[in-house]
């Protein structure tokens, strides 16, 4: 009976059992990933706790924390007609970006899955303008969308099409903005994309040819789909980074002009530093991570929902 | 073996809370301390000592033993052509204090206001720095600069100080600034662009009007030279005010009871505005590209591609660096607009302290201002500027220096016309640092659309100035 006993009770508690003989602690790892884990607390959690804390506060810097108002920063902002017109530029941009640069590293990949020679060259050619700081970049294109002496207007004026504004044009500075990061390069995302294509098995386009089924038809019904977590994965990290965008913005147009490219961003730096109202822009700050939160889990939702 | 699981869950989550309140504690820390333990603040500073101060130098600083240290933000740029003369200068405060021991710490060009404010934040602000008239009513207001006083009263030069030079430093009838620098602004031309478009260039225009027919004169595409580059980027209000005064009102007007009224709406603001619109879209003598930088301006008047620019009087040490021959160079009062008048804007920076200093500090730091700023300093400055051809800024905040023999080789007109331009100087408007973005906003809509009205821009921008600087403004002055 006793001997009958034990089985019974490990059966009857096989997680605590597993858990028990877990708890033995492996300092090597652990010491591996404190640096990380301080650096992470000092410079990523704690600034952002900080935040929440100015936020109820109209801060004062020489003498904080300052008289403390509950919430009457966040209705400020809230009410502010600067507010919303950032928060309407920060999604036009962020649409500006996916219709114009999402799709570009997953087209490169796909090309560079269906030629047969020069992929590495190609893979090559796609890394190097990484290698170029982006503000030197943007600094460049700066320079070439001078109306007075820029080259783009030149070159355009070399196939007939007029001069253009550019960041002297109200309804062009976004797409400005926008442009050059069309042409550079996207980094390793391309390898990504090339890594999960091929990762697909070639049963499933032998399957699919025999069934008569095209490249385009190919394309949306096998290719599309099984890259689909990681396209899903980037267009998480895509759409933070687009929606926190401000050094190209920044070194660009400054949010000008007359707010045309003022991004949320830029106008927590601005408020901030120039009206020093910190305790506000702590609010604002905390209003972009609760909202970018909220897509991050919808997105992650949807992604979910489609496997 | 679950003891052992459960003390050590125990001791990782203590690990744990242990360095989230040690950070916490270490933030809060940083943010009211500073590194002198025995700090307290100087309040509305009681200098003692004051009575038996040696001349022009500051009361306790010098006769004190103990030693103190200051950080002052004022170490020049590599490519500075002042460097050696101001090094020298700082070895000899070095020599005279030997107690004061100076830290000399340099700025970011391009982002002083952010380097300094983030220093403000974490507690570790200079003892002295040089900051603009403009940004001392907000600094003022939010308690950044130390409350001199008393240091000032007992200062013994104190008088011999142009008594307008220390308006934007006072308020209430504390002084927070001591002053450093003056500009007036004016308006340049090439004079050699004026004698090939067939204009006397002794004769810059006069009015609105003229000003309108000589540029349009000037300008010449073929050749890329604008007759005008106009500044419409970040800072453009700060030359459109001077329109807005010739035109003969002002963007703001500061109440009797210390509260502000927005004239974005005025008379005078939109006949401005719509004189910097027809310059651009009727007239078409500014430079296509209205945002580029203040730099880039300047740079189009050196390189010979902007007949007339908008500048200040200390600029024109650095056109001649730049390559410009002196004698091209012309300076004259702003165009008269409808009013009659062109009052000019005077400028400038003061030195300013650290309210968290201790008394010590404070009175060093203000001994090593009024020794860099004393006659005899000064004059060595001076010399030094003019031994090595550079031409000084034809302002001083001094009554006793005069400036007229370190430029002999300056040309007459010039000195002349910087003299009538700052005989009617105004500040800058009211509130001008914080209410800068709407201005700015309307002025570019009109520069970068043309079928933008000036008046309805105005509208827009007084409209939320109105709610969200303005009304706050009032609120706090009133309660």
């Amino acid at each position: 009976m006793r001997a009958n006993a034990r089985p019974i009770a490990k059966a009857a508690h096989p997680a605590r059992e597993l858990k028990l003989k877990k708890l033995r602690i492996r300092w090597v790892p652990i010491l591996f990933l404190l640096p990380s884990i301080v650096a992470y607390s000092m410079f990523k959690y704690y600034p952002v706790l900080n935040m929440m804390y100015i936020s109820l506060f109209d801060y004062r810097i020489a003498d904080p924390p300052g008289p403390f108002v509950w919430f009457r920063n966040y209705t400020e902002f809230l009410m502010s007609r600067s507010f919303w017109n950032a928060i309407k530029n920060t999604f036009v941009f962020f649409l500006l970006y996916t219709l114009l640069t999402f799709w570009v590293p997953i087209v490169q990949a796909l090309f560079l899955s269906a030629i047969r020679r020069g992929r590495g060259f190609l893979k090559f050619m796609y890394q190097i303008p990484t290698i170029l700081p982006a503000v030197a970049g943007v600094l460049v294109w700066k320079w070439m969308y001078n109306p007075d002496r820029g080259l783009l207007n030149y070159w355009l004026s070399k196939v007939g099409l007029g001069p253009y504004g550019w960041l002297n044009d109200l309804a062009i500075t976004k797409l400005a903005i926008v442009l050059p990061a069309f042409f550079a390069g996207s980094g390793i995302s391309v390898l990504l994309y090339y890594a999960a294509i091929r990762s697909i098995p070639a049963e499933l386009h032998e399957a699919a040819k025999i069934d008569g089924a095209g490249p385009w038809h190919r394309l949306f019904s096998i290719v599309l789909p099984n890259i689909g977590f990681l396209i899903a994965i980037q267009f998480v990290g895509f759409m933070s980074s687009i929606l926190l965008a401000f050094d190209n913005i920044y070194v660009m147009t400054q949010g000008g002009p007359a707010d045309s490219t003022m991004v949320v961003s830029l106008l927590v730096m601005k408020s901030a530093f120039q009206q020093n109202r910190f305790g506000v822009t702590g609010a604002m700050s905390f209003f972009m991570l609760v909202i970018i939160a909220i897509l991050t889990v919808i997105q992650q939702k949807l992604s979910q929902e489609r496997e | 073996m679950r003891n052992k699981g459960a003390g050590t869950k125990t001791a990782l989550s203590l690990l744990a809370a242990a360095l989230t309140l040690s950070l916490a504690a270490c933030g809060s820390g940083n943010g009211n301390n500073e590194a002198n333990p025995s700090s307290e603040p100087s309040a509305s500073g009681e200098a003692s000592a004051s009575s038996s101060a040696p001349a022009g130098e500051s009361p306790s600083a010098s006769n004190s033993a103990k030693p103190v240290e200051i950080t002052v933000w004022d170490k020049p740029h590599a490519d500075d052509p002042r460097k050696a003369d101001m090094e020298a200068l700082f070895a000899e405060f070095d020599a005279k204090y030997p107690n004061i021991k100076v830290t000399h710490v340099e700025q970011t060009s391009g982002g002083e206001r952010e380097q300094f404010l983030t220093a403000v934040a974490g507690g570790e602000q200079p003892d002295a720095i040089l900051t603009a008239y403009s940004s001392m009513e907000l600094y003022i207001q939010q308690g950044i600069t130390a409350d001199i006083t008393d240091l000032w009263n007992g200062y013994a030069d104190k008088d011999k100080f142009l008594p307008g030079s220390l308006a934007s430093g006072t308020k209430d009838g504390r002084i927070y600034g001591f002053p450093n620098a003056m500009y007036t602004t004016g308006l340049f031309y090439n004079k050699k662009l004026f004698k090939e478009a067939g204009l006397d260039p002794n004769v810059p225009p006069a009015t609105w009007d003229e000003f309108i027919d000589a540029a349009k004169k000037l300008t010449d595409s073929s050749k890329g030279i604008n007759g005008f580059d106009i500044l419409g980027m970040d800072w453009a209000d700060w030359h459109f005010e001077y329109y807005v005064w010739a035109a003969g009102g002002d963007l703001t007007k500061k109440n009797d009871d210390g509260t502000v009224e927005l004239t974005f709406t005025s008379d005078a603001a939109v006949k401005a505005l719509q004189f910097y619109k027809d310059l651009k879209w009727t007239h078409g003598v500014t430079q296509k590209n209205v945002v580029q930088s203040l730099d880039d301006n300047l740079k189009d008047f050196y390189t010979g591609h902007a007949a007339m620019i908008v500048g200040a009087s200390d600029n024109l040490g650095s056109f001649i660096t730049k390559g410009m021959d002196i004698a091209d160079i012309g300076f004259a009062p702003f165009p008269a607009g409808p009013s009659g008048g062109a009052p000019a804007q005077v400028g400038g920076t003061y030195w300013i302290f650290s309210p968290k200093a201790s008394k010590e500090k404070l009175e060093a730091a203000f001994a090593y201002v009024s020794y860099t700023s004393s006659k005899e300093k000064l004059e060595q400055s001076l010399q030094y500027q003019k031994d090595n051809g550079a031409i000084v800024n034809l302002l001083t905040v001094r009554s006793d220096i005069d400036i007229g023999q370190y430029i002999d080789n300056l040309p007459a007109d010039i000195a002349t016309n910087v003299a009538k331009a700052s005989a009617d100087p105004h500040l800058e408007y009211f509130l001008k640092d914080r209410l800068s973005p709407y201005v700015v906003k309307a002025i570019q809509k009109v520069l970068l659309d043309k079928n933008q009205d000036p008046l309805k821009a105005l509208e827009e921008a007084q409209a939320a100035a109105q709610t969200e600087v303005a009304d706050k403004y009032n609120a706090e002055v009133k309660g």
